[in-house]
């Protein structure tokens, strides 16, 4: 279903996951009913009831839960980091040969 | 200048965005030229505002971004001329928004601004581009699944990032959209919110945003640059991104700033068509 790659650098290389503010989430889970790579668990009966199950199944660079989280408690890593730290991993993966 | 809109608010009442949202929409029909759709109303009883929703122009005005009034739009089959989202624009004009029920100061004031910039909206300037750069005589290579055809142009100009947006490359300029990927995920797409002319925009940066009645999605753009064109026609025909998003459905125009840098994590037609396909596959469009 995921990807193990991103732009050749293997994806649990690359930090790029959101993180859930539980001061804010109101489990409505309209992020896990549009995230289409499980990023997301529910956990019913239990209090806390939302987990990023599997982080590195979250496409790159995609904000897009973020977007349609009405009370805005998803965040992401910052983008130009993560930009520079994949391009330094493939330069170590070129000079490794 | 908002005027002789229809305007279809939020009015979640158990929200200060959707509080906002209502008053927002109240003090644009002060002046008796706009006119409210209720939005509670509208479910049980849509013959009452049938007739002006389709005579007028529409305003949106969502509290939030679970987007009931813009979902509520696309239910009701409306065209949505002009929208904004009250988080949103909080964020925008650094203004907190709590948990209040009553408006107090901070959200006063951001009515006041929002009210301010839909008053004053002027003609959007384009910078330098006539567009005469970008000429289409682009291959296409295609592939079936189910009932659905999937293209991409196989031109060299055009790059690709792993995040389903395009970038045709002439000299320092680049147009940009999305891959029939995108699209055909999102169905039928109802709304395009440009980027702004003048923004500098990072590799895999936000450059504007589509909205279907499935979902919302950014634009993550394949290079950096400054806007300096956007595709006007979408703002009235969002559904020439269904038709062609890499012709007649193209974004937005950049003036580059650093491809060459980019370029080490863009790719081709050969490796995104097999990415396309995959996808295609297991996300079963």
């Amino acid at each position: 279903m995921s990807e193990t790659t991103f732009m050749g650098v293997d994806r649990d290389r690359i930090d790029w996951k959101p993180t859930i503010d539980y001061s804010k989430c109101d489990y409505c889970m309209e992020c896990v009913k549009f995230c289409p790579h499980k990023v997301f668990e529910v956990k019913e009966n239990e209090e806390i009831q939302l987990i990023v199950r599997n982080p590195d199944n979250c496409v790159v660079f995609c904000r897009a839960c973020s977007k349609i989280c009405g009370p805005d408690a998803l965040s992401f890593p910052d983008k130009n980091a993560t930009t520079q730290r994949i391009k330094e991993i493939r330069k170590e993966l070129a000079s490794n040969g | 200048m908002v005027e002789n809109y229809v305007i279809l608010p939020c009015n979640g009442l158990d929200k200060c965005a959707g509080v906002i949202s209502r008053e927002l929409a109240v003090k644009l029909c002060e002046n008796n030229k706009n006119e409210i759709i209720c939005p509670v109303f509208y479910r049980v009883a849509e013959a009452k505002y049938n007739k002006i929703a389709s005579e007028r122009p529409l305003l949106v005005i969502d509290g939030c971004q679970t987007r009931c009034a813009s979902k509520l739009a696309a239910e009701k089959k409306l065209t949505i001329s002009k929208k904004l989202t009250i988080t949103e624009e909080a964020k925008n004009h650094n203004i907190e928004l709590k948990r209040n029920l009553r408006l107090l100061e901070n959200e006063n004031a951001l009515i006041e601004i929002i009210l301010n910039g839909l008053n004053n909206t002027k003609d959007k300037i384009t910078l330098f581009s006539d567009g005469t750069k970008f000429v289409y005589n682009f291959e296409y290579a295609t592939f079936q699944k189910d009932k659905f055809i999937f293209r991409l142009p196989k031109n060299p100009e055009v790059y690709f990032n792993e995040n389903d947006c395009w970038a045709y490359v002439i000299d320092n300029r680049a147009r940009i959209g999305v891959t029939d990927f995108v699209q055909k995920s999102l169905s039928d797409i109802l709304y395009f919110i440009p980027p702004d002319i003048g923004t500098e925009i990072d590799q895999f940066g936000e450059v504007g945003s589509i909205e279907s009645s499935k979902s919302v999605i950014e634009l993550i753009s394949p290079v950096s640059g400054k806007v300096i064109s956007i595709n006007e026609t979408l703002e009235q025909k969002p559904e020439l991104i269904n038709e062609n998003p890499y012709e007649l459905g193209w974004i937005a125009e950049l003036e580059l700033t650093d491809f060459e840098s980019d370029k080490e994590l863009l790719i081709g037609f050969d490796k995104y068509f097999e990415i396309m396909k995959k996808k295609v596959e297991d996300f079963n469009v």
